[in-house]
């Protein structure tokens, strides 16, 4: 039992890892919880039932306190994420059951093995398209005047007027229920997938994905966490810790996006994703028995992969630069 | 309604309610500290957080509609809880503020749309806990 100064470390300490994954997710549009979850399981030994619970505030208040930055820059659609938020919030209703249904039948080892390869899994499109600042244009199709998907906003690393015009709803909307569910399984705000939901099939400009996601992480984790508050899956202390925590790191990460190159952003986002995913897909396994090494050379080895990953895209991107002309300008 | 700019008023409702809630959230903390217990737990069994039988406190544990009572006792646990409930209509409000620009435009497709998102949060909040 800990006694009263080790309470209060203890506390500040959680709140740390907060402040942490409050400015990567903020940087990365991936909101809070995709980090805090990994950091609060695997660093901190928190039941993941409650870092889930305390993840899923931390990511509203992410979205809270950065999307009111990013509406006063007028770079999130608004538009468009409210026509989204109808399949991210019925998704996360049906995610948020079934990951009661998890907890209750002792399962909790697929919500580790499922979040670490969700994680993984969105590096891939946002690979391909390392160097896409803006777009390609595409021929806009029914729903982008429908469903309003055109826009502009002023870039101030480019120094201009940026005209975008989405497309493929449709194809938007089927991957935004995916990350309601996953945020309403996983606890996070499904960031990453809402993300690459804009980026790949809608094709919108990466600012404007980053600030919207941000923007509806918050509608998405709201859902989730009122049926989270009833299951008994938020512990007040470890949730207020981490959203002061979260709140401070995506109020300094926002401060930074606005002037960051998306390039930066992308790496970031990319070796993060690689260490925490295999790490959680090591614990998942582990906790069956299914992996044969001890803890430190789990991390040693996802920490391994992730930096040769990230070296490899690095010199990928020096020497076979893939979009050369948006390059050059920058 | 051309000169109301609606994203300065979301982006108002945001800061306000992040700031309310983290005001909350941080006197619940100093008044849990300073008191060393809440809502009849102590200060070590609140800050437990292993998840078995004999666990300390969850969300399961707080009944929403004794929050305004256990505020009005300067429980830190009802502070927190309010302070957390304040996250969540925060993010609400940005919908209804929207439902209110496009209901005031006129623009019957984004009212609908928007009904939607409501109802979808709504039915997490008030049948849900039915459901559990």
């Amino acid at each position: 039992m800990l006694n009263f100064i080790g309470i209060i470390i203890r506390f500040f300490s959680i709140m740390l890892a907060g402040v942490f994954s409050g400015f990567l997710g903020s940087l990365t549009g991936l909101g809070g919880g995709t980090i805090l979850v990994p950091v609060l399981t695997l660093f901190y030994g928190i039941p993941i039932i409650f870092a889930t619970g305390a993840s899923l505030i931390s990511t509203i208040a992410t979205s809270d306190g950065s999307a009111s930055a990013y509406t006063k820059e007028k770079i999130a659609n608004v538009n468009l994420s409210i026509s989204l938020e109808m399949a991210t919030t019925g998704g996360a209703i049906v995610g948020s059951f079934v990951a009661i249904y998890m907890y209750a039948h002792s399962l909790s080892w697929i919500v580790y093995v499922i979040f670490g390869s969700v994680l993984l899994f969105s590096l891939y499109p946002a690979v391909k398209k390392l160097h896409s600042e803006i777009p390609k244009k595409t021929k806009p199709d029914w729903s982008t005047r429908f469903f309003k998907l055109s826009g502009s906003y002023f870039d101030e690393r480019l120094n201009q007027k940026i005209n975008y015009e989405g497309s493929r709803w449709y194809l938007g909307e089927t991957i935004m229920f995916f990350a309601g569910f996953f945020s309403g399984l996983l606890g996070i705000g499904s960031g990453a997938l809402k993300v690459l939901g804009m980026d790949w099939a809608l094709n919108l400009p990466m600012k404007v994905t980053t600030t919207t996601s941000n923007f509806m992480i918050g509608i998405t984790a709201a859902t989730s966490s009122t049926i989270y508050w009833y299951a008994g899956f938020i512990q007040p202390m470890i949730a207020a810790a981490t959203a002061i925590g979260v709140l401070i790191g995506a109020y300094y990460g926002s401060k930074v996006l606005v002037r960051i190159s998306n390039e930066n952003i992308r790496l970031i986002f990319f070796s993060v994703l690689i260490f925490l995913g295999l790490d959680m897909i090591f614990s998942g396994l582990d906790k069956i028995n299914l992996v044969f090494v001890d803890t430190v050379f789990q991390f040693s080895f996802a920490a391994a992969i992730a930096v040769i990953t990230i070296l490899l895209l690095f010199f990928h991107e020096k020497f076979m630069p893939i979009g050369g002309k948006v390059s050059e300008k920058l | 309604m051309k000169n109301f700019d609606d994203t300065m008023v979301v982006s108002h409702f945001l800061r306000g309610g992040s700031i309310l809630s983290v005001l909350f959230i941080v006197s619940g903390i100093i008044l849990l500290f300073v008191k060393r217990e809440g809502d009849g737990f102590t200060l070590q069994q609140i800050a437990s957080y292993s998840y078995s039988l004999a666990h300390g406190i969850d969300s399961k544990d707080i009944p929403t509609n004794s929050i305004i009572q256990g505020v009005l006792k300067l429980d830190g646990i009802y502070f927190i809880a309010l302070g957390l409930w304040l996250l969540i209509f925060t993010s609400i409000s940005v919908v209804v503020v929207r439902l209110v620009w496009f209901a005031a435009n006129k623009d019957k497709k984004f009212v609908i749309i928007t009904l939607v998102v409501l109802f979808n949060l709504f039915f997490a909040m008030l049948i849900v806990p039915s459901l559990l």
